[in-house]
């Protein structure tokens, strides 16, 4: 055969690759040209104001979507914190790799999140007063009374965005009398150590999205800026992603995927536990985003040095051999293995302020002394050093 | 097939030569009906009957072959396994897995079947007929024979794909079958709980079985696709055969190191496992429909090599 001819056959394939590469890279472009994003202009008190107001007004609207929460935090790999990969619902597993969530809100106490495994499903579905846990896995329903004691769902992490009205943390809660005042007031108490500003508009889930730019003023913080994008008609969160300094991509991001503004069906809120599951009356709460600090603290022996941006928790270490009876952590962690997993990964240091261990991920330094004390924060490993100087 | 076989088969092509009355050899009469006169008179449809004759005689050869018979034999036998081990072991509470789930539904032994199957032993058997379908003509020769009827190299190569994926189907439909058999059998069946802990009737169940079926079969043929683009770079037909498996281990390898967890969605084997959305409710049609342009994807890139490989390169043997 010709050389021509043989070169014409084999750029077939090429060609195929091609066309596969853009079908998979032209999907993100053709919904950003598409909806090439324009919005009217707001100012961050505007748009605050606005979404404020929308808040205040009560509903968000009702829609079913998929949420994909990407950690990148740059963690190592710790045994017990990486969890066997299929066991998609484990909390932990959610530090590290891509996951996905889908939603179902018809409104405030009628709403069902899943988060899928692999041959395997956990479900949170609410009814008004009745809420179902559902853990295929362990074909265990757990029904909870409370429906505040779920808030924030599976996926909330550090930065839930979902459902918006759940924190008491949120600045927009009732004492201020409108909206503009709110916002107002939001913005002043974030101004002391915050820039707020608002970024480009971006399409999210193929939706055009103002977004709000918190950035830290500190220098020690290892946060850049956290961005908020918030839906161009409804001025419902989209998406929350945090930067960190110098990283191209966002270190943690949760977003909806896919998202639509239709009331989702309502056989989605009815769950009866199956023939042959384990019930169980809970007061179980599903477990909330955990992060080692956090399992630390569940010893109760934490306190935060610093404000804002540049709070460092400072704990104790457990007694590890003391305490093996209940060394678990709640979903089931082994914090001593964790903690020489930790100490493992951790590089010496030394200072002034002693010495110790030092752990530095993307978002967060840990450091670990050697008189037994434990310090995290998102903040540079030096504020982390300045904080262990101060003896308590 | 042997070389004597295949050299009659092709014999037959030539009018006035006798063909040895053996079955085998029967089952590729397609040439005979290639006539100068028919093609002068209808191309498409002869070429056309051409194609289905000749893919008819590639299923039979596919289905009649000792060793082919002898792996879906297997994956017949495993759904049994896999039940028979839990009715034995149902006494003991094994805590509510899946596995566990069969012992009050014989329904629930098919997705646990694919489950245990998916990984490994269903890939496996696809491989080594597709990886064996141009490597193993040409080991033993009789690769240019096939050449010799008037075919053309691009059709050959979609009649192999094409029993490739009959293949597929009739695996899949296998391990359902046996599996449903089984569960009948060992279990008592009733109403099935879905991953998501709602109850559907048994005849839904089925219907899902079927999608299961269905979209474990497209999941296949794409690894098929691998293995046939493989097996054109070779003469070697177990080379072909371990590269695939190789493959699909090392994917699946891949896919278990969170660290590189970014490469996971183009990976093959990470969609298969994409099956289990028939078992949620609602069903998690988006995921499978992601999954099936995966596949579809693999089968466009690996069926152009094969054909850029096959049609190009020189047939020695």
């Amino acid at each position: 055969m010709a050389k021509r001819a043989r070169a014409v056959r084999w750029g077939v394939p090429v060609a195929a690759v091609a066309v596969v590469a853009a079908a998979v890279g032209t999907g993100p472009v053709i919904a950003a040209v598409r909806s090439d994003p324009s919005l009217p202009d707001r100012t961050a008190e505007q748009l605050l104001a606005d979404v404020a107001r929308t808040w205040e007004s009560g509903r968000m609207p009702p829609m079913s979507g998929t949420i994909v929460e990407t950690a990148s935090l740059g963690l190592p790999a710790l045994p017990g914190l990486s969890g066997a990969p299929g066991s998609g619902a484990s909390a932990a597993s959610l530090l590290s790799g891509s996951h996905q969530l889908k939603i179902w809100y018809a409104g405030e106490d009628r709403f069902r999140l899943m988060l899928p495994g692999e041959m395997s499903e956990t479900d949170v579905v609410a009814d008004g007063d009745t809420v179902w846990l559902w853990d295929s896995a362990a074909n265990k329903a757990t029904r909870l009374t409370a429906p505040a004691a779920f808030r924030g769902g599976p996926h909330g992490g550090p930065h839930g965005a979902f459902p918006p009205r759940s924190g008491a943390a949120s600045p927009f809660a009732s004492p201020f009398a409108t909206p503009e005042q709110a916002a107002r007031q939001a913005l002043e108490a974030a101004g002391t150590d915050t820039a707020i500003s608002v970024g480009d508009v971006v399409t999210v889930a193929g939706r055009a999205a103002y977004q709000i730019v918190l950035t830290p003023k500190s220098a020690d913080s290892l946060i850049k800026d956290v961005r908020v994008a918030l839906d161009g008609e409804k001025l419902m969160p989209l998406r929350v992603q945090v930067y960190t300094k110098g990283a191209a991509e966002p270190a943690f991001e949760v977003g909806f995927e896919s998202l639509s503004f239709t009331a989702p069906a309502p056989e989605n809120f009815s769950f009866t536990p199956p023939a042959g599951a384990k019930v169980e009356q809970g007061t179980a709460t599903p477990p909330a985003g955990h992060r080692p600090e956090a399992a630390a603290e569940a010893h109760d022996r934490g306190r935060v040095v610093g404000s804002g941006w540049d709070s460092v928790l400072v704990t104790s270490l457990p007694d590890v051999p003391a305490q093996k009876q209940d060394g678990k952590g709640r979903d089931g962690m082994d914090v001593a293995a964790l903690l020489d997993g930790l100490k493992g990964a951790a590089t010496p240091v030394s200072g002034q302020w002693g010495s110790g261990r030092l752990l530095r991920t993307k978002v967060v330094s840990i450091l670990i002394t050697d008189d037994g004390r434990l310090l995290a924060g998102a903040v540079t490993p030096e504020a982390l050093y300045r904080a262990a100087g101060v003896k308590e | 097939m042997s070389v004597r076989e295949k050299a009659a088969a092709v014999s037959e092509a030539r009018p006035g030569e006798e063909a040895p009355p053996s079955r085998r050899a029967e089952a590729r009469t397609a040439p005979r009906e290639e006539r100068p006169s028919d093609r002068a008179t209808g191309p498409a449809p002869s070429h056309l009957r051409h194609l289905t004759r000749l893919l008819a005689s590639e299923i039979g050869l596919t289905f009649r072959r000792p060793r082919n018979l002898a792996m879906l034999g297997v994956l017949a036998v495993v759904p049994v396994l896999v039940g028979v081990a839990v009715r034995v072991a149902s006494g003991a509470d094994s805590g509510g897995s899946l596995l566990s789930q069969i012992a009050g539904n014989g329904l629930m032994l098919t997705f646990a079947a694919f489950a245990v199957m998916m990984p490994i032993v269903l890939p496996l058997t696809v491989a080594v007929v597709a990886g064996d379908a141009i490597a193993g003509e040409a080991a033993q020769g009789t690769l240019r024979y096939l050449l010799v009827a008037p075919a053309g190299r691009t059709r050959l190569l979609l009649v192999k794909y094409a029993n490739v994926v009959v293949f597929c189907l009739a695996a899949c439909a296998l391990v359902a079958l046996s599996a449903l058999v089984a569960g009948l059998v060992l279990f008592p069946v009733g109403p099935v709980t879905l991953l998501s802990g709602t109850t559907i009737p048994a005849a839904d169940a089925l219907l899902r079985v079927g999608v299961v079926v269905l979209y474990t079969a497209a999941g296949m043929a794409a690894l098929g696709a691998v293995a046939l683009a493989v097996s054109t770079l070779t003469e070697a037909p177990i080379g072909a055969v371990a590269t695939s498996v190789v493959l699909v281990v090392v994917s699946q390898v891949l896919s278990a190191i969170p660290q590189v967890a970014a490469v996971r969605p183009v990976l093959l084997t990470s969609w298969w496992g994409a099956f289990d959305g028939a078992l949620r409710a609602p069903v998690a049609f988006d995921q499978m429909g992601q999954g099936l342009l995966a596949f579809a994807a693999y089968v466009l890139v690996f069926g152009s090599l094969a054909w850029s490989r096959f049609t190009s390169k020189d047939i020695t043997a």
